[in-house]
């Protein structure tokens, strides 16, 4: 079995009614795997449901709104923490979608906080945040030397007392990746929401996510980021999204990453072999929440290093890693 | 999963799917008095897996997950798979439930109302509370009281009770050599035997009763009694729930109105028989 | 001279208060935090509650109305220090 079952409910709620035990244990197992709890609670609403299936959407639910309530308590504690800078503090991902009240916000996990700043006031920053109680999350040199240089974001940081996690971002890939977004236009036309805190524009908001999917890691939780671009879709222009795709260097990810919303989420659209071979990553769960498809998913993690490193330096890097014991997941 | 099982505990179910037969076995063998799930849809999923590539038949090891899960759990022999399949469904629980307040606690009903002792692994608190649940006490609960976030009463969750290495003599004495588990022999924390709890605690397992005591037990010293301040008995039990944050303001609301409500004692003693007398005296003084 | 901090509520409901024996509890709605707190603090929100900007030298003189303080210039101070503490935690904002 694999994800199509959670796909088809998400897609077309009224399709949960046929559901029997066997089908409602598979879904609920599968949405939690994938953190899309919460989104499938909000999508079947209050459609006729088993009732132990109507408890455990009802605690989806207050969880997806604490969630929200948590995430933009962050929010507002990294902007006074950032103040004194003067800087606008550039929203992305969930907690993004969710001070905006977008419909990619809802229903959604959230995790850490993420933001965008210029590179060069990343130290400046840094210093906040140290100040304002955040420390860093314990990781050896070799590591951190590696953050610092060539990832678009610091090394993670933890508030030592809240204990959430946030995540400094300069650009939205690695330095080293092959697409170069254009940071300072997205940080430019970033729009904002409240007196401190500013979220990207439409378009870029699409953008950072198909960069995210399809440009840098390997997939794991693709679902929901899936989701959140079908979501984040709604209402845009595709002649200018495909400009701003182009602007990025990222225009293929972006046009793929409409196929496929449309094709898992959407009316149905025509898939590359490529797109085939993405989609069979993406739904590779079980109606136990196990991860499927061993090798295939040990063939996405090697190409999200290749993703993000010339050869060469890959070479290094594994050498590196595979020196101190690391093992993939 | 090749070998599965379903089981209602308390207002909880659980699907519960094993790699191999035996921890499956075990379960079914030891829950076999308590109420079929029927068609119910699980509330949680566990998971005992192979925690490598060929572990699931050299040197078995169980890699325990499911919905909810910790990436750095350490693997677990197959022989102890009764007690990964009982780690399996605490963590579910501690992680996910949220239709009650969780307070790692043991509890106990008699006329009506519910005691509730907490403490640390080691304290007593489940050896005592099992003794009570053979004296003429309803055993509720020995790991997780629930505290019901509308009506302020202690919920029932009455799973196997684990018994560790001096109090599983204890009760060997005390109970019908049906209802003890077999032997696990050193787990992380010492020899392990599981007892079931008596068909009136498992009957009874959706009947909730209002606290009217909460104790923190310590085993092992004099006999001492002292009363806790209320300030004290909050932030303990903050520390003795898994989910006070994730409930919210509901959370808040319904601790405040235990700590409020319910006299609390911190009780030494040097041995179960002692403790058993201090908590029957207590009892009657409340009444 | 610097002008001294104004301070008032995060938000005009944002706290939940229960009283214990020995101690307040406050439950703070938008961070989801609960904090135990002991006199003078529940005083000094007690103060901020209808929404007032106030400095602490202003918190000082609504709460000496009621209390024994002791001197201004040991007190004020004091205010001053769970004001900017309070800050921290959020629960109260430079205005």
């Amino acid at each position: 079995m694999n994800a199509l079952l959670l796909v088809r409910v998400l897609r077309d709620p009224d399709s949960a009614a046929a559901l029997d035990r066997a089908g409602w244990n598979a879904l609920i197992a599968m949405a939690r795997a994938e953190r899309l709890i919460g989104t499938l609670a909000l999508r079947i609403g209050d459609r006729a449901v088993p009732d132990a299936v109507a408890r455990l959407l009802a605690d989806a639910r207050l969880d997806a709104e604490r969630e929200v309530r948590q995430a933009l308590w962050e929010a507002d504690r990294a902007a006074e923490a950032m103040a004194p800078l003067g800087l606008p503090v550039v929203l992305l991902k969930g907690t993004a979608y969710a001070a905006a009240g977008l419909k990619a916000g809802q229903g959604r996990f959230i995790g850490d906080l993420d933001i965008l700043v210029p590179r060069n006031s990343m130290q400046a920053v840094e210093r906040c945040l140290l100040r304002a109680g955040w420390e860093w999350v314990k990781q050896d040199p070799y590591d951190d030397a590696y953050y610092r240089q060539w990832m678009h974001e610091l090394p993670p940081m933890i508030h030592a007392s809240r204990d959430r996690m946030i995540d400094v971002h300069h650009t939205v890939l690695p330095l080293t990746a092959r697409p170069r977004p254009d940071a300072a236009a997205m940080m430019g036309d970033a729009v904002p929401i409240t007196n401190e805190l500013y979220v990207l524009s439409p378009d870029d908001m699409v953008c950072h996510s198909v960069a995210h999917l399809l440009a840098d890691g390997d997939m794991a939780g693709g679902l929901r980021n899936l989701w959140d671009i079908h979501c984040l879709l709604d209402g845009i222009d595709p002649v200018a999204l495909d400009d701003r795709a182009a602007r990025h260097g990222i225009q293929p990810y972006v046009r793929q990453a409409r196929r496929l919303a449309k094709a898992l989420y959407g009316e149905g659209a025509r898939l590359t072999l490529w797109d085939r071979i993405v989609v069979a990553r993406l739904l590779a769960r079980d109606g136990w929440g196990r991860d499927r498809r061993k090798l295939l998913r040990f063939a996405f993690y090697l190409r999200s290093h290749w993703l993000r490193m010339p050869p060469g330096m890959l070479a290094r890097h594994l050498f590196t890693k595979w020196r101190k014991g690391h093992r993939p997941a | 999963m090749k070998h599965a099982l379903s089981l209602k505990i308390g207002p909880a179910t659980f699907r519960i799917g094993s790699a191999w037969r035996q921890p499956v076995e075990a379960l079914a063998q030891l829950y076999a008095a308590y109420p079929d799930p029927g068609n119910a849809v699980a509330d949680f999923t566990v998971r005992l897996e192979p925690s490598g590539f060929l572990r699931r038949w050299l040197r078995p090891s169980i890699f325990i997950t499911g919905d909810h899960g910790l990436a750095d759990a350490a693997p677990m022999s197959l022989t102890h798979g009764l007690l990964a399949a009982e780690m399996g469904m605490n963590l579910q629980m501690a992680l996910g439930w949220r239709r009650h307040l969780l307070l790692h606690a043991s509890s106990v009903e008699k006329d009506g109302r519910a005691l509730v002792m907490t403490g640390e692994s080691g304290s007593g608190k489940s050896t005592l509370a099992a003794q009570l649940g053979e004296r003429g006490w309803r055993l509720m609960g020995d790991e997780f009281a629930l505290l019901d976030l509308e009506t302020g009463k202690i919920f029932p969750f009455p799973r196997l009770v684990s018994l560790k290495n001096g109090a599983i003599d204890v009760l060997a004495a005390e109970a019908l050599p049906a209802r003890m588990g077999p032997l696990l022999a050193a787990t992380a924390k010492g020899n392990i035997r599981h007892l079931v709890p008596r068909p009136d605690a498992v009957q009874r397992m959706e009947e909730g009763a209002p606290p009217a005591l909460l104790l923190f037990p310590r085993f092992g010293h004099a006999a001492a009694m002292r009363g806790v301040g209320q300030g004290e008995v909050f932030m303990r039990l903050t520390q003795a729930s898994t989910n006070y944050v994730a409930l919210g303001e509901a959370g808040f609301a319904a601790l405040t109105r235990f700590v409020q409500g319910v006299p609390a004692r911190a009780i030494d003693f040097p041995s179960g028989e002692e403790a058993i007398a201090m908590v029957e005296r207590l009892w009657e003084e409340l009444a | 001279m610097t002008m001294p901090h104004r301070y008032c509520q995060d938000r005009e409901d944002a706290v939940a208060a229960c009283a214990l024996e020995d101690m307040v509890l406050l439950y703070h709605r938008p961070s989801g935090q609960t904090h135990m707190v002991i006199s003078p603090v529940p005083e000094i929100l007690a103060a901020l509650a209808d929404g007032a900007a106030l400095t602490a030298k202003e918190v000082h003189g609504e709460l000496a109305r009621l209390y024994d303080l002791g001197p201004a210039e040991h007190a004020v101070p004091q205010i001053e220090a769970h004001l900017t503490e309070l800050t921290a935690l959020g629960l109260v904002r430079v205005a």
